[in-house]
C-alpha cells in the first residue's frame, strides 16, 4: 500500500495585518509552515499505514525555502516528502496546484490512497482535493471523520455538515480529512532525531514533471485585479478594572444608549 | 426547453441558500435565472415563491443519495444543455465539493467564497470579490473561462420576500454512469434543532469555558434575551459540546447582538459573528484580539462577570429593544 499525505507549506493567517489607512494586507514577515490542517493529515495517513501495512509519502508544491519546514512531518511518520517546486505560490490558482500535485502523484506511481486536508487557511478555496481526485479520475472522499479498511475497500465515515454519510469506495482513492478527523500525534525525541536523516526530494517543475510556464499557465482560470484587507469598524470601547457588577451596569447602560437593548418597566 | 440563453444557474441543496442566491442572481443579471433541483428536493418541492425564469429538475435515484460522482456527472449534462454564463454553488460542504470537481471536468474557473460579483458592460466578463486567508483579505478576480463558477456562501444575498412566482418546470433527463463510491447509510447528524440564523441574540461561547456545566450561564443569558448559544469550532471539534460551531467552516450569523465569551478572536470564528449590529466581548485576557473586533470589550473573568450581568438584568427587567 503506498499512501500520499499532500501537505502545504502555508501562511500563517493569525500573523497578517490590515493597514487600516490604505486598507492593504501587510504579508512582509507573515510567518509560514506546514499547515494546521496538515496534522491531522500526516496523522490520517500515518495511522492507515500502522494500521494495513505501507509505505506514507509526503508530497508538497511550493516555493524551495519549504524544504526545512518538514522536519516535524517526517517526524510524525512519512518516509520522505516530495516537494515540487514552484515559484512563489499564488494561493488563488487551485487549478495550478491540482494540476501539478496529479502530475507528480502520477510520476510517483502505484498510488493506492491519496490523502489531503479539506483547505488551507491561507487559500481557503477547498477546491484543490476535488480537483486533484477528478484529474487523477479518483473517488472522492470529503471530510472523513473515521477511515477503515474492509478488504479491498475503504469504509469512510463523512460528515456532511447538516448530516452525514458511511460511504464504501474502492482503492486508490482521494479522502480529505477536517480538524475533527483526529488529533495528531507528537513524535517522541527519538523520531525528531531519525527524521533529520529522513529525505526531502525536490522535484523541478519542467525537468522533473516537463510542466513548462505556458502548460501552467494555461491553468490559471483566474486573473487578480486587486486585494484588500477587510477592515473591522466596530467602537472598541473596553469595559475594565471594575468589579463584576459594576461591569455588568456599565455595559446595560452602553447598549441602552445604543438602543439594542431596553427595560421593560420602569 | 426555455426560449432565450440563461445567464445565471443557481444549484444549492440547502433551501435558505437556494433562495438566497436566486435572490443574488436577479440583483445581478436582468437576464434569464434558472434553477436546478436534484437529489431529495426534486419531486419534493412545491416550487412555490422560486425567484427564478424556469426549474430545471433531475428525477434520478442515482441522486437520492448524495453522491459527488453521479452529482458532477449530473451538473456537467446540465451545463451542456443550459449553457448559462455563470453558475452559482452554495458553499456548503456539498456544494464545495462537487463544484470543484465539476469546475476541473470542463476547464472552468471557480472563485470561492465570493462576496459580491458582477458582469462587465459587455456582459461578457465576470468579476468577484472573495474572501482569501480565511477572510481577512478580498481578492477581486477577473474569472477567465465561460462558464464561470462562483461558490457564495449563506448570508451574502438577502432572500427576497414572497416573489409569487412559480416558474415552469422543466424535467431533464439524463444518463447517469454507476458511480465507484457507494453511499451505504446516510445518518441525520444530531443538530442542536436550532437555526441560529433565526435568533437576534446570539451567546457566542469559546475555549474560556472549563466545563460543560459552566455552559448554563451562557443559556441562562441567551434564554433571558431570547436568544441562543453558539460556539466557536474547538468547542465542536474537540469537546464534543455541540454538533455545529460558527465561523468561516461553520454558520456565519448576523444578529443584532452578538456576546462573544471566552473567544480569543482568531478570524476563522470572528468571521462567523461579524455581520452582528453590536459585539460584546467577554475575555479576562486584556490583550486578546477579540477585543479589537468588539463593540464593548469587557476585561473580566467570565465567572465573575456573567452571574454579575444575569442578575443586574433580572433586576432591570431588560429585554431586546
Amino acid at each position: 500500500m503506498k499512501i500520499i499525505a499532500c501537505i502545504k507549506y502555508s501562511l500563517d493567517v493569525s500573523e497578517i495585518r490590515v493597514n487600516k489607512d490604505t486598507t492593504e494586507l501587510s504579508l512582509a514577515g507573515v510567518p509560514k509552515a506546514v499547515g494546521n490542517i496538515d496534522g491531522n493529515v500526516l496523522e490520517a495517513a500515518v495511522a492507515f499505514g500502522e494500521a494495513y501495512g505501507g509505505s506514507v509519502h509526503g508530497l508538497s508544491y511550493g516555493p524551495s525555502q519549504a524544504k526545512e519546514a518538514f522536519r516535524e512531518a517526517l517526524a510524525m511518520g512519512l518516509e520522505d516528502v516530495t516537494l515540487v517546486v514552484g515559484q512563489e505560490d499564488e494561493p488563488f490558482n487551485p487549478s495550478v496546484t491540482a494540476f501539478v500535485l496529479a502530475e507528480a502523484i502520477k510520476k510517483i506511481g502505484d498510488v493506492d490512497l491519496v490523502i489531503c486536508g479539506e483547505v488551507s487557511d491561507d487559500g481557503f478555496t477547498y477546491q484543490v482535493p476535488p480537483r486533484l481526485a477528478e484529474r487523477l479520475d479518483l473517488p472522492q472522499v470529503s471530510y472523513a471523520r473515521s477511515i477503515v479498511l474492509d478488504g479491498e475497500r475503504l469504509i469512510v465515515e463523512r460528515d456532511l455538515g447538516e448530516g452525514a454519510q458511511k460511504i464504501s469506495s474502492p482503492l486508490p482513492a482521494l479522502i480529505t480529512v477536517t480538524e475533527e478527523t483526529n488529533t495528531p500525534r507528537r513524535p517522541t525525541l527519538m523520531e525528531a532525531m531519525q527524521a533529520k536523516q529522513k529525505p526531502v526530494h525536490i522535484w523541478d517543475l519542467k525537468n522533473d514533471l516537463g510542466l513548462d510556464d505556458e502548460i501552467l499557465e494555461d491553468k490559471e482560470h483566474l486573473e487578480r485585479i486587486d486585494t484588500e484587507g477587510v477592515i473591522v469598524s466596530r467602537k472598541q470601547i473596553k469595559l475594565e478594572n471594575m468589579e463584576s457588577r459594576e461591569l455588568a451596569e456599565k455595559l446595560i447602560e452602553m447598549l441602552k444608549q445604543d438602543q439594542v437593548i431596553e427595560g421593560k418597566s420602569s | 426547453m426555455i426560449q432565450g440563453q440563461i445567464d445565471i444557474l443557481v444549484y444549492s441543496e440547502n433551501i435558505h441558500l437556494q433562495a438566497e442566491l436566486l435572490a443574488g442572481a436577479k440583483l445581478k443579471t436582468t437576464g434569464k435565472v434558472a434553477l436546478l433541483v436534484m437529489g431529495r428536493a426534486a419531486g419534493e418541492m412545491d416550487f412555490e415563491n422560486i425567484n427564478a425564469d424556469v426549474i430545471y429538475q433531475i428525477q434520478d435515484p442515482a441522486l437520492l443519495k448524495f453522491n459527488p460522482e453521479p452529482y458532477t456527472d449530473a451538473l456537467a449534462q446540465v451545463i451542456k444543455i443550459t449553457n448559462p454564463r455563470l453558475i452559482l454553488f452554495g458553499a456548503t460542504k456539498q456544494g464545495l465539493e462537487v463544484s470543484a470537481r465539476l469546475g476541473e471536468r470542463l476547464g472552468l474557473g471557480i472563485a470561492s467564497w465570493c462576496v459580491d460579483f458582477n458582469f462587465d458592460e459587455s456582459g461578457k466578463e465576470i468579476t468577484a470579490q472573495c474572501m482569501i486567508y480565511s477572510g481577512i483579505g478580498l481578492n477581486r478576480y477577473r474569472i477567465k473561462t465561460s462558464p464561470a463558477i462562483l461558490t457564495v456562501a449563506a448570508g451574502v444575498f438577502e432572500t427576497d420576500q414572497d416573489s409569487g412566482k412559480k416558474p415552469p418546470l422543466e424535467n431533464i433527463e439524463i444518463d447517469l454512469p454507476d458511480p465507484k463510491v457507494t453511499v451505504l447509510e446516510e445518518i441525520d447528524k444530531l443538530s442542536s434543532g436550532t437555526r441560529l440564523e433565526d435568533y437576534k441574540v446570539i451567546v457566542d461561547v469559546g475555549q474560556g469555558f472549563e466545563n460543560r456545566d459552566d455552559l448554563k450561564l451562557a443559556e441562562e443569558l441567551a434564554d433571558l434575551l431570547g436568544g441562543a448559544v453558539s460556539c466557536s469550532r474547538p468547542l465542536s471539534s474537540e469537546r464534543d459540546w455541540f454538533p455545529e460551531w460558527i465561523g468561516l467552516s461553520g454558520a456565519q450569523l448576523s444578529p443584532r447582538l452578538c456576546f462573544t465569551i471566552g473567544v480569543s478572536g482568531a478570524i476563522q470564528h470572528m468571521i462567523g459573528i461579524r455581520g452582528s449590529d453590536v459585539i460584546v466581548a467577554v475575555n479576562n485576557d486584556e490583550h486578546a484580539g477579540v477585543h479589537l473586533q468588539a463593540d464593548y470589550g469587557v476585561v473580566a473573568d467570565l465567572y465573575d462577570f456573567l452571574p454579575a450581568l444575569i442578575e443586574v438584568l433580572k433586576e432591570q427587567k431588560v429585554g431586546l429593544a
